[in-house]
């Protein structure tokens, strides 16, 4: 745990009841990998469903489907992948010590989770507009005699809250985490919370990458 | 590195804790003494108490409950309760025993005590991840718990759509957020187990030196990493339908009613084995130990572990052979559902080939081990029953289900618990119980539980339904015969209670191990310094090195 060329020195604290730092920094991967499979489930479940109801009912959820809006999507794709650049750039500066380019790579990464936020907030809000929102009672839905189109609307809403949920507490988690890291010694103690929310980051990213076509592009 | 280096970090760990404490040997229990201490405790052997405490008052609640569904129908025409009150009742009873007792039991308490000590580690991976768990057990426990009471839910433990999102009128919606919650501190468990078991494991602690109790929480970790989410997912849709009408169950606004009971069971099938792994693991340590005999086929029971906890993943639409699904599905998941029994089979071989010709002592610890392994056997082949669709279609949803269900859950479970709770008593508390009480207990368990529920495989057979509290009167005399077998039960519940609480105080004190037991927990004083090791542990060279051995297994691992 040296530093290269650095201007401050880049390492891990050795916590007590572990006997060595890699042993540490091991169980910190493994313990972050193993909640992000578990996040993946959770996912996995909803997506799943919203496929089953495209093979039974492909006519219902192809018309449901070409509501959502499809540029939105694929810009918020295109802002999201940005994002896990930007992190991952924010990682690699982390590993050299160079403080100040990393904290300006984690806000640039928690500007971008949130435009992706915005952008899926007008989205929302054009579904509004449009009627495509099945379970407001006040203002009745579009394709009312399709069941299926609105099962699959909802698994819609279902998974893309959750995901920009994810999202919200992952920009939490970058702000704070980005002012910690803006302390002198950060790096010296802590520098593997960067990496272990990246991949946290990266899982994010990734849920929305299969999201976008499960939701949008399928049999479109 | 000897406990010496262990002083330097501590401060680290536990703040409040005085240095001049450290290190020294003071045991885990006088530490400290504040309440603090035990509250923000991140001593995985606290953390266990502190499960123990909670998950023992939840025991209570449910089997309370349970005393007054089996009071209700000592008599046939229902008039103890009304109906509602008797939904009610039942669903406290299901919800409380299941999410609140049977599935955190072991592990959290046993495990969390454990897992560390055996495969020489300082604590878990993430102690304050361990911590965090608990609190949001008590959370979500506390939530679910206090909607059940305060205004009822009557859905049954299982919450069934469209019962639960589109006709019961009761508070459903906070019991299920409850239950959801506490999933998350059963993922955050397993998380840590399976962290701490791949990386914490002292020097020389190779995968096969692993004692089968680490075995079976490795894998039943990995079905709370695997399984959890699905009824979280299950949950949350559900939460969504009843308070948003959404439409994913209710057919009218096209969903699928029977979509909940795929999600819903695709968890509880597993999680009927995180009830029954760890109890697994606690006998096969109990066994060896009084038989003074090395467990026979180490590696197959460990295998078996791992492949129970794969299969039951393939099985969960054996609870849906009468809802309509599809022929060629019920008979896949039929066939499946028998395969279970093959690790399942392994496991109860292995027991009984260990106990044959070893030493026997029958103390407290293995009395309960035996009547484990009785009421399992019994549980399982009723559960082959169960099984196989001709028979399903007569005694589905009857007494018959009721009766498998608790040879299995309360069977496997709570007698493994028990049982448990006698073996390491001694280094949980560094007191002896009293022999004599602990030998009349297990047999009041034993018995009460075989009159409570064998009656009841009869009941079902005659075509007795669950959940309901009129009955026809030729049913009466089993149903008393029942009820009286839950008054012994009741009373064998208690006796522990009392004599495991006297001997804190008044206890014989306990050396460190008490029963010429092998396996690292064993080396530590009782109870066990506030950092588990004063020197380095040596990992065994073989697991279960006991005197006796079996031929077999003796070529087998050397
Ligand atoms: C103290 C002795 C016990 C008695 C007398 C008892 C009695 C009963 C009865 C009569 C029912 C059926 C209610 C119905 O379907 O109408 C039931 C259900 C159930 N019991 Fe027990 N029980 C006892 C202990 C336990 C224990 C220790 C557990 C778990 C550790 C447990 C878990 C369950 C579960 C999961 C159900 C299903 C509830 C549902 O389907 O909603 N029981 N019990
Ligand atoms: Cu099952």
């Amino acid at each position: 745990m040296s530093a290269g060329a650095t201007d401050t020195a880049v390492g891990v604290k050795l916590v007590s009841h572990f006997a060595t730092v890699e042993q540490q920094k091991r169980a910190a991967v493994l313990g972050m990998w193993a909640w992000l499979l578990t996040e993946l489930l959770l996912f996995a479940g909803l997506f799943l469903t919203a496929l089953i109801l495209r093979i039974l009912h492909p006519e219902a959820v192809q018309a449901a489907a070409r509501h959502l809006k499809f540029w939105i999507g694929a810009t918020n794709t295109v802002v999201l992948i940005g994002s896990s650049l930007t992190m991952s750039g924010a990682i690699q500066l982390s590993r050299l010590g160079w403080q100040r380019g990393m904290v300006r790579f984690m806000l640039a990464t928690a500007a971008l989770g949130t435009l992706f936020l915005v952008l899926k907030g007008y989205e929302y809000y054009a579904d509004y507009h449009e009627h495509m929102m099945p379970f407001l009672s006040d203002r009745p839905y579009e394709l009312k005699d399709s069941p299926p189109s609105r099962l699959f609307v909802n698994l819609y809403y279902v998974a893309t809250s959750l995901h920009g949920l994810h999202l919200m507490t992952g920009i939490t988690i970058l702000l704070v985490m980005t002012r910690q890291a803006s302390r002198p010694g950060f790096l010296s103690v802590h520098q593997n919370r960067i990496e272990i929310f990246g991949l946290y980051w990266h899982f994010i990213d990734l849920i929305w990458i299969l999201a976008f076509p499960i939701l949008y592009v399928v049999n479109r | 590195m000897t406990s010496g280096t262990i002083t330097d970090g501590p401060a680290l760990r536990d703040p409040h804790t005085p240095d001049s404490r450290i290190g020294h040997g003071a045991d885990y229990l006088h530490a400290e003494h504040t309440l603090r201490s035990w509250f923000f405790t991140t001593d995985h052997k606290r953390i266990a108490l502190l499960y123990l405490a909670s998950i023992t008052a939840f025991f209570v609640i449910g089997a309370v409950t349970a005393g007054l569904v089996r009071l209700a129908l000592v008599v046939p025409d229902g008039q103890v309760f009304t109906n509602d009150t008797y939904n009610k009742l039942f669903t406290i009873h299901g919800v409380v025993m299941v999410w609140f007792f049977l599935i955190p039991s072991i592990p959290a308490t046993f495990g969390n005590f454990l897992i560390p000590l055996m495969i020489g580690a300082r604590d878990l991976a993430f102690p304050k991840l361990n911590l965090a768990s608990w609190y949001v057990f008590m959370t979500g426990a506390l939530f679910t718990l206090a909607s059940v009471v305060l205004g009822g839910v009557d859905t049954g433990w299982t919450f069934y759509t469209p019962l639960s999102t589109a006709f019961s009128n009761t508070w459903v919606v906070p019991a299920l957020i409850g239950v959801t919650i506490v999933g998350f501190s059963s993922i955050l468990t397993g998380l840590n187990f399976v962290v701490t078991i791949h990386t914490m494991r002292a020097p020389g602690m190779t995968w096969f030196r692993l004692p089968i109790f680490v075995w079976t929480h490795y894998a039943t970790s990995l079905i709370f990493l695997l399984a959890t989410p699905v009824i979280t997912v299950a949950l949350i849709l559900l939460i969504a339908e009843r308070a948003f009408h959404i439409g994913v169950f209710d057919p009218a606004y096209g969903g699928d009613p029977v979509l909940f009971q795929h999600l819903f069971w695709f968890y509880s099938h597993p999680a009927v084995y995180i009830m029954v792994l760890p109890g697994m693991g606690v006998i096969s340590e109990i066994v060896p130990a009084f038989a003074q005999k090395k467990l026979f086929g180490y590696k197959f029971v460990a295998y078996a572990a791992i492949g129970l906890a794969s299969v039951t993943f393939f099985v969960w639409g054996h609870h849906m052979f009468v809802n309509g699904q599809s022929d060629f599905a019920s008979v896949a998941f039929s066939v499946l559902s028998f395969a279970v029994a093959v690790p399942s089979a392994v496991k109860v071989y292995n027991w009984t080939a260990t106990i044959h010709k070893g030493s026997l002592k029958l103390d407290t610890p293995m009395l309960y081990a035996m009547g484990y392994i009785g009421l399992f056997v019994l549980g399982g082949l009723t559960g082959l029953y169960l099984a196989t669709l001709a028979i399903n279609q007569h005694v589905h949803a009857t007494y018959f289900v009721v009766a498998h269900f608790h040879y299995i859950m309360v069977g496997g479970t709570v007698l493994a618990f028990l049982g448990g709770l006698h073996f390491w008593w001694p280094k949980i508390t560094g007191r002896m119980y009293i022999e004599a009480w602990g030998r009349i207990s297990a047999f009041l368990i034993f018995i009460g539980f075989n009159v409570t529920f064998f009656p009841q495989f009869i009941l079902g057979y005659l075509g007795m339904p669950r959940r309901y509290h009129v009955y026809p009167p030729e049913f009466q005399f089993l149903n008393i015969l029942s009820s009286a077998g839950s008054t012994i039960l009741a009373v064998g519940y208690l006796f522990p209670m009392v004599y495991l609480v006297y001997s804190i105080w008044f206890g014989k004190r306990a050396p460190a191990n008490p029963w010429d037991a092998k396996g690292l927990e064993w080396t530590v004083p009782s109870p066990p310094p506030a950092h588990n090791f004063l020197t380095e542990p040596v990992a065994p060279k073989v697991p279960y090195d006991y005197p006796l051995q079996a031929r077999e297994t003796g070529r087998q691992h050397s």
